[in-house]
């Protein structure tokens, strides 16, 4: 038995040949039906994102299976093989159990961390599952990477700050106020990133949101968009003295934020901080009003330097995460032989003890006067000699599993004694 | 007190400091537990320490300043503990662990001297046991203050330092000094009155110089001051949080002059 990953990804494949190569479930099926039916492997998973489209599978034998199981994706979607074999990447055993870790950790993700991936390997696992491609051990291997990547989630911070301008300024002001809920935002002109900056704090429970713009229709258009109040223009100075948190993002050419204008609203303002997120360019918040009291000021370049911070942290932690990564491989490497032996060991009992309870079946049919007593010691003894005859070979097995030999081990025992294959 | 025991609560405090150091910046999950097992084996050690000395002189262990130290240092591990599982602010050892090792061996290295003479009025006892959670309060303001000035300092840095994440936010930390300011005030103020009214019967007068007293006047001066300005002036944040440092600096001095000058509190 083999197992391998094979695939091409973001790293090294273009956009176009990745394109070219996705599939939709139906297409999946149809390969993951072709695959493990057609007999070229036994089992087979395949992902297929806009980042990546990559087969999990099992050989019979290692080796020629799996690039011929690429190739007849290749086939199957119409891609030049040549092309496909050139970025293609092919990682067997061990490597291949790391890959999966690190997939599903999102540790090969193009950012590092992001959360979509977990749930597309989930599906994946879930379609072969239904078209009942996955045997035991990438039934294994896909459990144990699911579990991989939540520990990685708990154990690291690898998906855990902003890594978009958005959503820093958001955990921005959580790193301000004790809590959203209730806190009042004010949003001054219209954009993308201001809106969703809005929506973010919606969704943490900031309450009431008020919009000024220039153009009045506008101001009312976003108030209902985001269940707000449109505010005339002329009050934005009255409006500040009410709100927490002020996102701007107006294309005015002068700040329309001054320091005079907050100055005049902090002293009534008693404990409450006042929360600057400023998106526009140029600048809507005059700079210096951060040193008014409980002001903070965040333009767009200071979230882009939180955001820059952030993905670096990201990466630093991503390196404590490939070292979880490599503790569960080692872990998973000797489940996985446990796995591959214990269907053997098994067997091998039973055939003995089939044996022995013929044998002492036929013997005591010859003995009908035997006593009870001697009818035991005859059991104990039968039962006797198959554990010692057994004990060796299992243990050697056991042995030669950890130590990873266990394949031409669990062959000749299934020769020797002729016991089926399973699993 | 059993010096053994002592001396274990003493070395593990000063682990659960460097692991809780260590934590704040390398932020390892395993680290915190090690310091939070530490924290607990010291405060453990700590404990039957105490029971011992209690058996030993039979009457609570408060008859020195010394132990009366150990006892605060008893007090405000045993708060930080429970503050920490409830808040699930893993950062808090980092800033009381320093205090309580501070502390733990100003007393260790105190001459033991007893504070004999006029002790057997119950309300000396009073006296001290209010004043101890007040002190207990006092460190955990401390604590509150420094995390409020570090977050605070990062956040108008515009850079996300190694303890932004970490931190909580400033508004809890700022209601956090209010607090502890508001629960440490009462037992303090009850304390020195209790110390004054006790010194009056016992001496005659209350304003015979003795250090301690001195200090824990000033201590107690800059905390009301603090208060009245948080409760009437609107004062919060970096003042506040400037003015609990200056404070506790002072109840630092205060139990420094206890323990290290002559006075009627010992030495």
């Amino acid at each position: 038995m083999a197992l391998f990953a094979a695939g091409l990804s973001h790293k090294n494949a273009p956009v176009e040949l990745r394109e070219q190569l996705a599939a939709d479930e139906d297409k999946v099926r149809e390969i993951l039906r072709d695959l493990v039916g057609g007999g070229a492997l036994r089992e087979a998973v395949m992902l297929s994102t806009c980042n990546r489209v990559e087969v999990y599978g099992v050989a019979e034998v290692p080796g020629e299976a799996r690039a011929a199981a690429f190739r007849h994706l290749c086939r199957q979607r119409g891609v030049d093989a040549a092309a496909v074999e050139a970025v293609l990447y092919i990682h067997a055993e061990d490597d291949a159990i790391r890959h999966a870790f690190r997939v599903a950790a999102s540790l090969d993700s193009m950012m590092v961390g992001e959360p979509q991936i977990l749930g597309q390997v989930k599906d994946a696992f879930a379609l072969a599952q239904a078209c009942e491609a996955v045997g035991p051990s990438l039934h294994t291997l896909f459990t144990q990477a699911f579990a991989v990547a939540k520990r990685v989630r708990s154990e690291t911070e690898v998906a855990r700050h902003a890594v978009s301008v958005s959503f820093a300024a958001v955990e921005l002001a959580r790193k301000i106020f004790a809590q959203l809920a209730g806190r009042a935002v004010l949003l001054v002109g219209a954009g993308k990133m201001s809106e969703l900056a809005a929506r973010h704090l919606v969704e943490q429970g900031a309450f009431p949101i008020y919009v000024v713009n220039r153009t009045w229709s506008r101001a009312q258009e976003l108030a209902r968009a985001l269940a707000g109040t449109a505010v005339p223009f002329e009050e934005l100075g009255t409006a500040l003295g009410a709100v927490d948190i002020v996102i701007t993002s107006t294309g005015a050419p002068k700040p329309i934020v001054t320091r005079e204008m907050v100055a005049r609203v902090v002293r009534g303002r008693g404990t409450r901080p006042l929360f600057f997120i400023d998106i526009a360019v140029p600048r809507d918040v005059e700079a210096g009003v951060e040193r008014l009291g409980d002001v903070y000021r965040y333009d767009i370049d200071d979230l882009k330097s939180v955001v820059d911070a952030n993905i670096r942290e990201r990466l630093r932690e991503a390196q404590r995460a490939e070292a979880i990564v490599e503790r569960e491989v080692a872990k998973f490497r000797a489940r996985l032989s446990d796995v591959e032996i214990i269907p053997t060991i098994v067997s091998l009992r039973e055939r003995l003890e089939e044996i022995r309870a013929g044998e002492v079946r036929k013997t005591l049919a010859r003995l009908p006067d035997a006593s009870a007593e001697t009818r035991a010691a005859i059991e104990a003894l039968s039962a006797g000699i198959v554990n010692k005859i057994l004990h060796t070979p299992i243990t050697k097995l056991r042995e030669s599993s950890r130590a990873g030999a266990h394949r031409s081990w669990l062959a000749v025992v299934n020769e020797l004694f002729g016991l089926r294959r399973r699993g | 007190m059993h010096p053994h025991l002592q001396s274990i609560a003493i070395v593990a405090y000063v682990c659960a400091m460097g692991l809780a150091l260590t934590h704040l910046v390398q932020r390892q999950p395993l680290v915190h537990r090690l310091a939070a097992l530490s924290t607990l084996i010291g405060w453990v050690a700590h404990t039957l320490a105490l029971i011992v000395l209690a058996i030993e002189v039979g009457r609570p262990p408060l008859g020195t300043l010394a132990n009366a130290v150990s006892v605060v240092v008893w007090v405000v591990v045993l708060l930080e503990m429970l503050v920490e599982r409830q808040s699930g602010v893993t950062v808090l050892g980092a800033f009381v662990m320093p205090v309580v090792v501070m502390l733990s061996l100003k007393a260790s290295v105190a001459r033991p001297a007893s504070l004999a003479p006029a002790l057997g009025n119950a309300w000396i006892w009073i006296h001290i046991a209010l004043a101890l959670v007040g002190i207990a309060a006092f460190v955990l303001n401390f604590a509150g203050a420094i995390m409020y000035l570090l977050q605070d300092r990062q956040i108008r840095a515009k850079r996300p330092g190694r303890f932004y994440h970490r931190l909580p936010p400033l508004e809890t930390l700022d209601h956090w000094t209010y607090r502890t300011l508001a629960l440490g005030f009462p037992f303090l103020t009850t304390g020195l009155i209790l110390g004054a009214v006790w010194a009056r019967t016992a001496w005659g007068s209350v304003f015979t110089f003795d250090p301690l007293a001195f200090f824990s006047l000033v201590a107690w001066i800059i905390y009301a001051g603090t208060l009245a300005g948080r409760a009437a002036g609107g004062w919060h944040g970096r003042r506040a949080a400037y003015f609990a440092i200056i404070g506790f600096a002072a109840l630092v001095v205060t139990l420094g002059a206890g323990l290290f000058l002559p006075g009627r509190h010992g030495a």
